[in-house]
């Protein structure tokens, strides 16, 4: 019985990497699982980075205030409901449009919701700056932007890059949950679909295999951090 | 030149300060002592906004840096004349800080740039020099204090009294009318506290307002023109540092002066 699983075991192996049809399905899945990361990635950071300096600036304007305040509800709720609740809504409730591109919709979830993460790490980072750094621009005249912009963030940029790749590496792995809206074809729906009746007729290689591909993806991915880390606090040695 | 009117100011229920004048003349050296948690820093910071006084004004040069207190005027019972006020008198608060130069006890130097990058950044952002005066002046600072060869360098790498006089360099790069010290010596080992002492000497020898927070006696005796002893929150006594140090006459003074002399 294990000596003859073991055989089908490398059988199967051997027909998915032999295999034209099942290697592009593969790649077309892994195509569709770093699109919807690194799009999401980048719509994490850039809204993040919004809601980390509206939370930060202090002001009594009204505007900061309301906007300060929808920030807040934002990353409250956005950390407390589950991701896939928060897809099925993206796209059954706001983008339930015939037709309208799934990938959009795709981003935009993991995008929103990486934004609320991302955004409470680049604020720790932004207070983990000693304040003497922001009073002694200050004393010297710079406003506040000034001061924020050529002193605190780069400081603060350094603290909060292992806090996003982090993010970023959770979110890649999120992203397997995608299928469960129907449409998109990633890394995760492909194993299924190959170990279905009609392709290899079991899971287990599939899964091994694209189990393989998410593990290469980060494995990278860690490196690539670990490398922009120490590139960053090279110079503040020298 | 620094002018501080009846200025009270509180964090939360703790009245720190309640009700400080003070006028500081041009070129005077003004040393500030008083008790731990007395309120001298947090005055040192009103001087120059850090802290916001809730009353009270504080002046620079005939120009109003805090919002009017109109407790302090006739006729400014309306807000329409305050706003008025302001508006003749009134400086932005960056450019009133420009204007004076702040030490603190903790460097505050910039670690994300290197010496040169920290006495340059203000001066050429704020458009006070232009990028090349500003690295000649700053070379000629620090070569004045002996580290010239540690301009390219981060501030992780230098010695805490290398430090606070470039962070002295890097005030006067502004070309400050006045420069406040809060402690400038206090963090520093002991084998540092001369180097940084014998900086701040040669600065008020050549006429520069100086207001200074410390604990270091004999210095204040020295170089000061007035010694200003505050506590619990309001100045208690001031006078020459003859008369202050040898026939003080507030109790409290005479009792600090026991403990730290
Ligand atoms: N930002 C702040 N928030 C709350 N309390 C503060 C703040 N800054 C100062 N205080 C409090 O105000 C009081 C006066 O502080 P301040 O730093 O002015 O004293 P100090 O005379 O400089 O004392 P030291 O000699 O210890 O430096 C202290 O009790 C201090 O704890
Ligand atoms: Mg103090």
């Amino acid at each position: 019985m294990l000596g003859n699983l073991n055989a089908t075991f490398w059988q199967n192996l051997a027909k998915i990497f032999t295999s034209e049809e099942y290697m592009n399905m593969l790649f077309e899945g892994l195509g569709c699982t770093l699109l919807i990361s690194f799009g999401a990635a980048l719509v994490g950071v850039v809204l993040g980075t919004l809601v980390a300096i509206v939370k930060i600036v202090p002001s009594k304007n009204p505007v900061m205030k309301v906007l300060n305040f929808i920030c807040n509800v934002y990353t409250t709720v956005f950390r407390g409901t589950p991701m896939a609740l928060q897809l099925f809504i993206m796209a059954f409730v706001i983008f339930a449009i015939r037709g309208f591109p799934m990938e959009i919709v795709a981003i935009l979830a993991f995008g929103i919701n990486s934004g609320a993460y991302v955004s409470e790490s680049i604020r720790a980072g932004i207070l983990s700056v000693d304040i003497g750094q922001t009073e002694a621009g200050r004393a010297l005249g710079l406003p506040y932007s000034k001061t924020i912009g050529k002193i605190v963030i780069p400081q603060a940029i350094k603290n909060v890059i292992p806090a996003i790749g982090n993010e970023f590496i959770a979110l890649i792995k999120e992203t397997s949950i995608v299928s469960m809206v129907g449409g998109l074809y990633d890394l995760t729906l492909v194993a299924k679909i190959l170990g279905g009746g009609d392709k290899l007729a079991s899971f287990l290689v599939p899964m091994v295999v694209v189990a393989l591909f998410y593990l290469a993806i980060v494995y990278s991915l860690t490196f690539v951090i670990k490398l922009v880390e120490r590139r960053l606090r090279a110079s503040d040695k020298r | 030149m620094i002018s501080v009117k009846n200025v009270y100011k509180s964090f939360g229920s703790l009245q720190v300060l309640r009700g400080v004048s003070l006028d500081i003349k041009q070129g005077e050296k003004v040393v500030i002592i008083g008790p731990s948690g007395s309120g001298k820093s947090t005055l040192l910071r009103c001087m120059n906004l850090l802290e916001t006084p809730e009353k009270g004004e504080v002046w620079l040069d005939e120009r109003l840096l805090t919002a009017v207190d109109p407790s302090l005027h006739e006729g400014l019972e309306t807000k329409k004349a305050r706003k008025a006020f302001e508006k003749e008198y009134g400086i932005d608060v960056n450019a009133g800080r420009a204007k004076m130069g702040m030490v603190f006890q903790h460097f505050n130097l910039f670690n994300n740039l290197t010496v040169m990058g920290n006495m340059v950044l203000a001066p050429v952002e704020l458009k006070l020099k232009s990028k090349e005066q500003a690295i000649k002046d700053a070379e000629a600072l620090l070569s004045r204090i002996g580290l010239l060869e540690k301009k390219d360098v981060y501030p992780s790498t230098l010695s805490g009294g290398q430090k606070q006089r470039i962070a002295i360099a890097r005030a006067l790069n502004m070309n400050p009318k006045a420069l406040l010290f809060d402690e400038p010596t206090s963090a520093l080992d002991p084998e540092m506290v001369g180097e940084v002492l014998d900086l701040m000497k040669d600065l008020a020898n050549e006429g520069i307002t100086m207001v200074i927070v410390t604990h270091e006696m004999g210095f204040a005796r020295e170089i000061a023109n007035r010694v200003v002893f505050i506590d619990e929150g309001v100045i208690k006594e001031e006078n020459n540092p003859q008369e202050f140090f040898s026939n003080p006459q507030d109790p409290r003074l005479r009792e600090f002066l026991k403990k730290v002399l």
